[in-house]
Order: structure tokens, then C-alpha cells, then sequence
């Protein structure tokens, strides 16, 4: 199966499971994000889109709201309930 | 002869159960401090298990031993025994989460490399299994090279094997090894620590060289010199050629050590069932339903206040009254009769008329916070604050600001970025807190009662103010004074949980005792200042004391009946006007009188207003006895009755009298209540603010620019009312 294309994680909808592929912008945040557990390779559900989202990271849910100079992006995952 | 001390820190990321493990081990032997220099809780307890007594540390929730800021340093010295007084730990207990064991063992592998014995603790095991992750703690244990205990803080389940292993980690001693990095990495480790030589610990050079503009870069910038900076410049730019880079290699390192030692030591199943919590998030959440809850919530909260505290209020009035007229009958007329009467007991008891309105407020707030719901309230929030510029997190202490500046104040320590935190503590003191309500209802009741809707209305506008001004001072100090990129806002929302009953019990009491210190200091200080001002001089021209002289007329008054009453009554209103005239008080007020005019006031609103600066409940005891009303009972018993009271009629009869003050009494009581609410009227707030900026000049800015905008606020409210009545 080809890998699906990469795109930023506000353009994920509700309900949808995506692998990070690349989290940037300032080195402190980008820190901060990997001891929250969101970091590249980890895997992610939104489940609330829009400023702020919730996302489900592992099993604890962060509250985020990014801008354009930090950035998520994300690779999603067709098949609906992968853990 | 003392038994043998252990002494234990307690470390993991908020929301673990940390606090709760805290509570467990020490019961209620422990003691609530603040580092000294920094806005940190210290919390220190004992246990006791045989014949060793363990002093058992709880430090701030933290996800990472990587400070950024003094108050995160607080903890790293605090472990490494940096510490003036606080001896260094003799075992670290890491407590972690067994629903997101991977997450949490990051900060798990930074305590490694302290050098002292760690003990893992693995709470929550309860709702890891309700998940279906199983996990093999033996196997755990091996991998990670810890004790291991799995424990369920909230129910006491796996304590004593957890002190056991506390016990016998500190016994032998064993040091746990560290995660190993990038040999590249240690390699300049090992240079950077052999320039700087003996005396700074690995971890700190460990933090110096992965922490970019970080705390210990800072700290030993200062110490050892700017050829330090260059050689970390120099000695990151060389990892990132070799494949290592900073900050990166951390995260990297440390995260695919643990992913590896867990491996196989967690089960998970295939798909994630749907707990209660996941449940009451879709709802709570929601951008439509969860909204209207958090509304409807708030107003309960508030119904709650008036209608829960009413009856200990009307109880703690009585009693106040009781004792008042106790003094009064047992005294003879004097300084003392009147210093005790009218100054401390009523000045004083109507301030703590307030005491249950506040404890019922903490109550709530500690539940809504204990159970995971305020962090859903600051989610829902957040698009609000960011319009003016501040984040979610902003909103749960101007939230507790309704209730009192203080807490609110300091509820901003859980807002990281500086700029936000400040400017959320400087427009703080302009929601309207409970201190505001007691004139508020007062001249609500006495002048603005009718028709039915008008004092729900007006109080409902009066809040307004503070909840519209508030953001809108924000937004005017992130553009200018506080200007800066907004950070990025990012908040973990812990699963709903039932909320401890201790825990809100220690909100309560805590929160019920600062308010009575309060009265019994700052406001019985200010009360009995102001009762003397009002007080002296007290000499009649002829010599004799004005005093008892009035006591006297208004004592012949009792016994004449009709017109002749009425007259002598006249007679001792007369003298005691005069008296209050020619008081300190009354002189200072008629010479500052021409700056109250265009605010439609005279001198004894004035001065009312100016001696409530140290503490605003001040005024309506002040009014009392500018007006001399001794007995100024049940005004703060609901709020129809208030214009019957005594200092209600008073004052309604007092500003009617007067031609000018008669036409524009409803301008007159706005411009005052408008007053009130934008004005830094508290020198609590401004303490707490000055020991949480660590600066005289923010306290200092804020107290001018609340009492500019007071002052124009009252001044627009006037004229534009003066224009309206014509």
C-alpha cells in the first residue's frame, strides 16, 4: 500500500486516526509537544477539529491550539479504530 | 531520642494521582509552604513505618526535569540538594500513570540521572484495567532496572509494599542507570564537564547543554563566564553535524529507550473501549451543548452563593448585633464604648457577614476543579481568550477572581508563558469580586428598587463591567506594555473523576481562614483608623465631648413624645453632623471636595470612598458610621428590605434633603457603584500581586490604572446621568 500523502493536523476531521509525521517551529515547543507525547511517529485522533482541537494522544487528550509558525503534520490512517 | 529519618520526594506530571499518594501517606501531618524567591507550594509530611519516620516531599507536577523558569529550577535543586534547610532526598518516588505509561516514564528516565534511588510507582492501576492494558510488573521492573509497586492511591491499595520499597531502596542504596545517549553525546558531555570542572553536578551540564535558552544555561552563564557560552554553541553545532542535535536527541533518546523496556511488558487490546469519561467529554465538550452547560453551571454556582450562604449570613448579622448592643449596654459613652461598638464589632462582623458566601464559592470551585471540569471550561473558553490575547487557562483564574482577586491571583501560577500570566494577574482585580456586593446590594436596594427587574439588572450590569472591561484592559497591555508572540496553547484534559472530599474540605477551610485572618487584621486595622478619624477630635468648643453630648440628647429624646421628640432628635442629628465635620476625616474630605463634585459626590461619600482603599468592604461600615447609624442591622439581609434599613433610610433622606444631591440621586449611586467596580480598592490584592511578580512597580501600575479608569468611569456615569434627569 503506498504511504497516504502528508498534510497539516488541523485539515484532519473528527473521528480520524493519523501517525505525525513532523512537528515543528520553536525548539522549546517542539520540546514541550514531545513531553506531552506528541512527537513524530506517535500515533493520533482528532476529536474536536477547529482552534482549539482536542486530540487523543496515547490515552490522554491534549487541548491544542496551534499557528502558522508552529506546525503539526500529519499522515492519516484509512482504517477507522487502529490503537 | 527522634527516630531515624528517610527523607522521599514525590515527583510526576500533573494529574497523576500525585497529590492524592501525598495525602495518603501523610494523612494530615504535613505542612504548606513557598520556596522562598519563587511562586512555588511547598508541601512537606511525614509518615511513620516502624521505627523509621520518612519526610515525605511533594513537589510541583511537572512533565519534565528540564526548567525553563526559577520555579521549575526550585525542583531540580530541591532533588539535588541545593537547598538552603531542605535536606537532599534519599529516594525519589516517580508515580506515573498506567493508562500512559510511555508518556510519563519520560520524566521517569531524567530522575535516573540524578543519582539518588528511584522507586516506581504505578497509579491509577484501576482504570488501566477498566481499559483493558495489562500490564507485567515484574517484567517492568527488570527492564527499567527499578522497584516497581503498582498502587491505587485514591483507595490506600499498595501503600505498605510502596513504603517497603521506599524502605529498602533507601537501605541498600542501589543507583538506578541512567539511559544511555549517543556516544557522540556523552563524549561532549564528558569535555564540557572536565572544562568546567568539579563542583556542578552531571545533570545540571546534562541541562546546559540540551536546554537552548533554559534555566541552567542562564544560571551558569552568570557563574563560570561567557567563554561557557560559546563552548555549548560550539559543542551543539558539532552534534547536529554528528546526527545528535539538541534538543531533539532528548526526546529521541530517552523515548525509544522506553519504548523498547516496555515493549513487552505492556498488553493493550485492539481497539480502545469507550469509558464514562469518554462518555461525558462528547457532551461537556460539545461546542453547542457544552457551552450552555458551563452557563447554566455558572449561574447555579452564583444562585448557590445567595441563596446557600443566606442563613449563616443572617446568623453570623445576629450575632454581630448581639454583641454589639452587649457593649453598648455595658459601657458608658466614650472613645472606648464607641471604638469597640461601632469600629471593631460591627466594622469587622459585617465584613465577616461574607465568610459563607466565600466558603460556599472555594467549595465549588475545588469540586469543579478536583473533578477534571475546569479544564473543559478553559477548552470551551479559549476561543474567547484568544480574541483578547490570552489563552484557555486565563479563564479559570479570572473565573475565581468573582470570588476574590486573591485565589484568582494565584490560580495564574498554572499559565506558563510570563507575558500572559502577568497580564492575567494585573486585569484579575477587575472582575468583581464578593467584597464589592455588600454596597452594591446596598444602594441597589436603596435606590435603584424599583420597577421588580432593576436591581437584577443593574447587578447584572455591574458584573458586566468587570467581565467586559477585564479582557479589553488585556488586550490594550498584550498590545503594548506585554507585546510579544503569542504562545501556543496546549493543555492536557485529565479523565472526570469523582473529586476527594478531603481535598475540597482543605479548599474550603484553607480559603475560610484567610478571609477571617483578613478581617482580623488589614480590615480591623483600616476600621479602627477609620473610626478614628472620624472619632477626633472629639472636644466641642465649649469643652465638652461631642460624644456625650449627643448620647445625651438622643437619650432625652427617648423619654419626650410628639413634636418635642422629634425636635431634641433634630438637636443630637445637628451636633452629631457637626461632630463628623470637624473630625480628621471630615476636614480632609471637605478639602478634597471639589474632586468628588463631578462625580456628583459630596464629602462623606468621598471620604467613605477613600477609606475603603485598604480594603473595599470597609464602605459600607464607613457609610454607617459617617451617617451614624450604630445600628446598621440586617442591610445585607436580602435585598428587598434594604431600603428600610436604617443606614438605607438615612442615606435616602440624607441625599434627598440636599437640592443638587436629591434631583441626582439615582447619577450619584451609579457613579458610585461604577466606582467601586473598576477600582483596586483591596491592599491584599496588591500584596499578593507584588509577592507573585516579585515587584513593587506591577502592584503599583496596577492600583493607578484601576483607579484612573474608576475615576473617569464614575465621572462619565455621572455626567451622562445628569444629562438624562435633565
Amino acid at each position: 500500500m503506498p504511504l497516504s500523502p502528508i498534510f497539516p493536523l488541523d485539515m484532519l476531521k473528527p473521528g480520524e486516526w493519523a501517525d505525525v509525521a513532523d512537528v515543528s517551529g520553536d525548539a522549546g515547543w517542539v520540546c514541550r509537544m514531545a513531553e506531552l507525547g506528541l512527537r513524530e511517529g506517535c500515533r493520533i485522533q482528532m476529536i474536536q477539529d477547529g482552534t482549539p482541537c482536542l486530540l487523543r494522544v496515547a490515552d490522554c487528550k491534549l487541548c491544542l491550539r496551534s499557528d502558522d509558525t508552529s506546525q503539526i503534520l500529519v499522515r492519516p490512517l484509512h482504517s477507522a479504530k487502529v490503537v | 531520642m527522634s527516630l531515624p529519618t528517610l527523607t522521599v520526594a514525590l515527583v510526576g506530571n500533573p494529574n497523576t494521582g500525585k497529590s492524592t499518594l501525598f495525602n495518603a501517606l501523610t494523612c494530615l501531618r504535613q505542612h504548606v509552604g513557598n520556596y522562598p524567591g519563587v511562586t512555588v507550594e511547598k508541601k512537606i509530611g511525614t509518615c511513620r513505618d516502624g521505627e523509621i519516620k520518612l519526610q515525605i516531599i511533594d513537589l510541583p507536577g511537572t512533565y519534565s526535569l528540564a526548567p525553563r523558569s526559577p520555579d521549575e529550577m526550585v525542583s531540580v535543586d530541591h532533588l539535588l540538594g541545593h537547598l538552603k534547610d531542605e535536606p537532599r532526598p534519599d529516594v525519589i518516588v516517580s508515580i506515573v500513570d498506567a493508562t500512559n505509561l510511555e508518556r510519563h516514564l519520560y520524566l521517569t528516565t531524567q530522575l535516573l540521572d540524578l543519582g539518588q534511588p528511584v522507586v516506581l510507582a504505578v497509579n491509577l492501576i484501576d482504570r488501566a484495567k477498566n481499559l483493558g492494558i495489562q500490564i507485567d510488573f515484574a517484567r517492568l521492573s527488570e527492564r527499567l532496572g527499578l522497584p516497581v509497586v503498582p498502587i491505587q492511591a485514591n483507595r490506600g491499595v499498595g501503600l505498605d509494599a510502596l513504603k517497603q520499597a521506599i524502605l529498602s531502596a533507601g537501605n541498600s542504596g542501589v543507583l538506578p542507570k541512567p539511559v544511555p545517549f549517543p556516544e557522540p553525546f556523552q563524549k561532549e558531555l564528558q569535555a564540557l564537564s572536565a572544562a568546567i570542572g568539579p563542583g556542578v553536578e552531571p545533570y545540571l551540564i546534562e541541562r546546559l547543554l540540551l536546554d537552548v535558552g533554559g534555566h541552567t544555561e542562564r544560571q551558569l552563564s552568570e557563574k563560570l563566564g561567557p567563554t561557557l557560552a560559546s563552548r555549548v554553541g560550539d559543542a551543539r553545532a558539532r552534534l547536529a553535524t554528528a546526527g545528535c542535535p539538541v534538543p531533539a536527541v532528548e526526546a529521541r533518546t530517552r523515548f525509544s529507550w522506553i519504548r523498547q523496556a516496555v515493549s513487552d511488558c505492556i498488553t493493550r487490546p485492539a481497539t480502545r473501549p469507550v469509558t464514562w469519561s469518554d462518555k461525558l467529554d462528547r457532551v461537556f465538550t460539545h461546542r453547542i451543548w457544552g457551552t450552555l452547560i458551563f452557563l447554566l453551571l455558572m449561574f447555579a454556582v452564583f444562585e448557590a452563593i445567595f441563596i446557600g450562604a443566606e442563613p449563616l449570613m443572617k446568623l453570623i448579622s445576629a450575632a454581630k448585633d448581639w454583641l454589639a448592643e452587649l457593649v453598648k449596654e455595658g459601657l458608658s459613652p466614650g472613645p472606648l464604648r464607641s471604638l469597640i461598638a461601632d469600629g471593631i464589632i460591627n466594622g469587622v462582623g459585617g465584613v465577616l457577614v461574607f465568610l459563607p458566601q466565600i466558603i460556599i464559592l472555594f467549595a465549588v470551585i475545588a469540586v469543579l476543579e478536583d473533578c477534571g471540569y475546569m479544564a473543559r471550561a478553559a477548552f470551551l473558553m479559549d476561543k474567547l481568550m484568544a480574541k483578547c490575547g490570552l489563552n484557555g487557562k486565563s479563564f479559570i483564574p479570572l473565573l475565581s477572581s468573582v470570588a476574590c482577586a486573591i485565589p484568582g491571583i494565584m490560580a495564574t501560577r498554572v499559565i506558563e508563558n510570563r507575558r500572559d500570566r502577568l497580564a492575567t494577574i494585573l486585569v484579575a482585580p477587575l472582575m468583581s469580586c464578593s467584597a464589592r456586593l455588600p454596597l452594591y446590594t446596598l444602594l441597589i436596594g436603596v435606590f435603584l428598587s424599583d420597577p421588580w427587574w432593576l436591581p437584577g439588572v443593574t447587578l447584572f450590569g455591574l458584573y458586566m463591567i468587570g467581565l467586559i472591561t477585564a479582557p479589553l484592559v488585556a488586550l490594550v497591555l498584550k498590545r503594548t506594555l506585554l507585546r510579544g508572540e503569542t504562545p501556543i496553547f496546549v493543555m492536557e484534559m485529565p479523565a472526570f473523576k469523582v473529586p476527594q472530599v478531603r481535598a475540597v474540605i482543605r479548599r474550603m477551610v484553607g480559603a475560610g481562614w484567610a478571609f477571617v485572618y483578613r478581617a482580623g487584621t488589614m480590615i480591623l486595622a483600616s476600621m479602627i483608623l477609620v473610626w478614628a478619624c472620624l472619632y477626633f477630635p472629639v472636644t466641642m468648643p465649649d469643652g465638652r465631648s461631642y460624644d456625650v453630648a449627643t448620647e445625651e440628647r438622643r437619650d432625652e429624646a427617648k423619654s419626650l413624645e410628639g413634636e418635642e421628640k422629634e425636635s431634641k432628635q433634630q438637636e443630637a442629628n445637628a451636633l452629631h453632623g457637626e461632630w463628623k465635620r470637624q473630625s480628621y476625616l471630615g476636614r480632609l474630605g471637605r478639602w478634597l471636595e471639589p474632586t468628588f463634585t463631578p462625580l456628583g459626590w459630596d464629602w462623606k461619600i468621598g471620604m467613605s470612598a477613600l477609606a475603603s482603599f485598604p480594603a473595599r468592604e470597609v464602605i459600607v461600615g464607613t457609610l454607617g458610621i459617617v451617617y451614624d447609624q450604630g445600628e446598621k442591622d440586617e442591610e445585607e439581609d436580602g435585598e428587598k428590605k434594604v431600603a428600610d434599613t436604617p443606614l438605607g433610610k438615612t442615606i435616602q433622606e440624607e441625599w434627598s434633603k440636599d437640592e443638587h444631591r436629591g434631583k441626582y440621586r439615582i447619577p450619584t449611586a451609579l457613579s458610585l457603584l461604577v466606582f467601586f467596580a473598576l477600582c483596586c480598592q483591596c491592599a491584599s490584592t496588591l500584596a499578593v500581586i507584588r509577592r507573585e511578580t516579585r515587584s513593587w512597580a506591577w502592584p503599583a501600575f496596577t492600583f493607578t490604572y484601576m483607579t484612573v479608569l474608576a475615576y473617569i468611569g464614575a465621572l462619565v456615569t455621572f455626567q451622562i446621568g445628569k444629562l438624562i434627569v435633565g
